[in-house]
């Protein structure tokens, strides 16, 4: 019979395709050497062990230092799919962490997954564009996405991916757009809105909200100010504005906002009839909306013709003045001023 | 395995070893379907197997011992004994047959019990005696459940603080869109109210600069009007001064007649001056020529 005390930790091969981990520090370069090492079946071990490891940052960071990304940059090109969807997967589990992201960053690993854009593997792919995902939260990153001109192949890629990748790609480039001005421009070059566009009426609402918020990031400077009106998106938006999910609604009353600002924004969405809609917006209980929808028709009301409208409705305004948060008071309260503002 | 050493598992693995233990002797195990017979048994059929072929091939090879008649004899079998035997290859044989009775019914055989012998001990565990079940797996399961909830926790705690990290970002977010917006709109109403501006004042200084070249013009040609209001008289009275304007009769007889009569009065004066001056000289000559004489 066994010993009476029973230990605390997990048994050592819980999971039979995990290589098991050797004690204390003699892990991490346990592992890093079996990453290279040619038998297919260690590899694939090593790589199922360090999935699991990863997600502790004292681990992550050991990884680092044990300098295994090296190790998995070439991983990457393996010719065995399982191995590369792992090693994406580990990189995934990496972005996780700051030490992770620097990391990947300074070894250069997005230069590496850009060539693995197009994989034949759905779930390599797809872990390759969260890995791009978490990338592009951060000015650095996508400084680093930008010069490596992976912002034209990710307009690109949206037409031509299934479904849950488009997300990951829409959300990729929102977030870029957003984070740096040169990514907005280098995306406007190749033709980021009429893409964004089509996007705009699929069926899936999480593409949908991706597509929007994009939007939103991209008609913030005034080069996509001026190719939104072109593209005449604004109809889109206003249908938009009357969509079930609160994000998509959001963003679309964000979008029109930013697009109002400039003189044929303005008039376009008069137009297209967006006052009705930003109206019964402005009553929605959720922050994001109300503020979006309030500050649209502040854009909108400096056209004469709307701010005739919106006299009428300025009771509604001053009701919102009250709202507990902040934005929204200062929202409203830009509102009516703008609107009773007589020349 | 009968003894292992510590040694390395193809997968890794360090294996526990076992104290060496010798061979067991017990028989092995054999299915009575599909057995095969006793090797002593394989062996006495073989034997039997291979007697039988020895035996074949001898006969053959005595048939064959006998050498054939040479040219011109003839082999003949003959008798060499007194009485006549017929030799044949079969043995005499006669069928006999017997036959067991049929198995009677056997009572079965009585238990074997054999005499008692030695002293007799027993032992007998109770409930509760090795171990308390209840107390012995409460570790166990303390660990098991532990690490599984620990486990859970963790994954938890780790979608938890994503969640919180993106509602932190969406807040920030929409704050940002919210000044971002208000920047922008600011800045364009700026720009459009300089615009204006410069718009309205460029159209204010055109409107000054057409007044003012009215104004001049308006002076300039009060001033010209003015200038050549007596333009017409003075015209006149120069072109009359000059002698422009004339009475054709007057001109006439101002460039014709008297020149003509001036012309005519000279030289009937002139006529008149040579007269008088040859009278002169007459005079004169007459005069001197008088006195000389």
């Amino acid at each position: 019979m066994a010993g009476s005390r029973i230990s605390e930790q997990l048994p050592p091969l819980i999971d039979r395709n995990q290589s098991p981990l050797a004690f204390g520090q003699r892990a991490l370069p346990r592992l890093a050497a079996e990453l290279q090492n040619p038998e297919l079946t260690v590899r694939q071990g090593a790589l199922a062990a360090l999935r699991d490891l990863i997600h502790d940052p004292e681990r992550a960071y050991e990884t680092i230092y044990h300098g295994c990304l090296e190790r998995l940059k070439v991983l990457l090109k393996d010719e065995d799919s399982s191995i590369r969807t792992a090693t994406t997967e580990v990189l995934y589990l990496l972005t996780a962490h700051s030490v992770g992201r620097e990391a990947i960053l300074r070894e250069d690993v997005v230069g590496c997954l850009s060539e693995l854009l197009d994989e034949p593997v759905d779930a390599c792919r797809r872990n390759t564009h969260l890995v791009l995902k978490m990338m592009s939260g951060f000015p650095a990153g996508v400084a680093c996405m930008v010069s490596l001109g992976l912002v034209p192949r990710l307009v690109m890629k949206v037409a031509a991916e299934t479904e849950d990748i488009r997300e990951l790609v829409l959300s990729t480039l929102g977030s870029c757009m957003r984070v740096d001005t040169q990514a907005a421009q280098a995306a406007l070059a190749s033709d980021v809105v009429t893409v964004l566009r089509e996007q705009l009426t699929h069926s899936s609402t999480n593409i949908r909200r991706e597509a929007t918020a994009a939007m939103i990031a991209i008609s913030v400077p005034p080069q996509g100010k001026v190719k939104v009106c072109e593209e005449e998106v604004l109809p889109v938006l206003v249908q938009l504005l009357s969509d079930e999910d609160l994000e998509i609604k959001a963003n679309a009353a964000g979008t029109i906002m930013n697009t109002a600002v400039i003189t044929k924004g303005k008039f376009q969405s008069l137009q297209a009839g967006a006052l009705a809609p930003l109206l019964h917006l402005v009553e929605c209980e959720h922050r994001a909306v109300c503020a979006n929808a309030l500050r649209a028709l502040t854009c909108l009301a400096e056209v004469p013709r709307a701010r005739e409208q919106l006299l009428q409705h300025l009771p509604l305004l001053q009701t919102r003045l009250n709202h507990p948060e902040p934005i929204i008071q200062r929202a409203s309260a830009t509102a009516i001023q703008v609107i009773s503002w007589t020349p | 395995m009968a003894s292992q050493r510590y040694n390395q598992a193809p997968n890794g693995a360090y294996v526990s070893s076992t104290r060496p233990r010798p061979a067991s002797t017990r028989p092995k195990y054999k299915d009575p379907a599909r057995s095969q017979p006793d090797p002593a048994e394989l062996k006495k059929q073989q034997e039997a197997r291979r007697t039988a072929l020895a035996r074949k091939r001898a006969k053959e090879q005595f048939r064959l011992l006998t050498p054939e008649a040479p040219e011109g004899r003839k082999h003949k079998d003959v008798q060499t004994e007194l009485y006549l035997e017929e030799l044949s290859d079969y043995p005499e044989d006669a069928s006999v047959g017997c036959q067991t009775d049929a198995f009677l019914d056997r009572p079965a055989t009585p238990l074997f019990i054999p005499a008692k012998s030695g002293k007799d001990v027993a032992t007998q565990i109770e409930e509760g005696e090795l171990f308390d079940f209840d107390t012995e797996v409460q570790p166990v399961l303390e660990v098991l459940i532990g690490k599984t909830v620990e486990q859970a926790l963790l994954e938890v705690l780790e979608e938890e603080e994503l969640a919180s990290l993106r509602a932190q970002q969406r807040a920030f977010q929409e704050l940002r869109n919210a000044e971002i917006v208000e920047v922008q709109r600011l800045e364009e109403q700026e720009r459009r109210h300089r615009e204006e501006k410069v718009r309205r004042l460029k159209q204010q200084r055109e409107v000054l600069e057409n007044e003012r070249v009215i104004a001049e013009k308006i002076a300039a040609r009060g001033f010209a009007q003015q200038y050549l209001a007596d333009l017409l008289p003075s015209v006149y009275n120069t072109l009359r001064d000059q002698g422009y304007f004339y009475d054709p009769v007057q001109r006439d007889i101002e460039t014709g007649f008297l020149p003509w009569l001036m012309a005519e009065v000279d030289s009937a004066l002139e006529k008149q001056e040579t007269a008088l001056t040859m009278f002169d000289t007459l005079i004169y000559d007459v005069a001197n020529s008088r006195q000389k004489t």
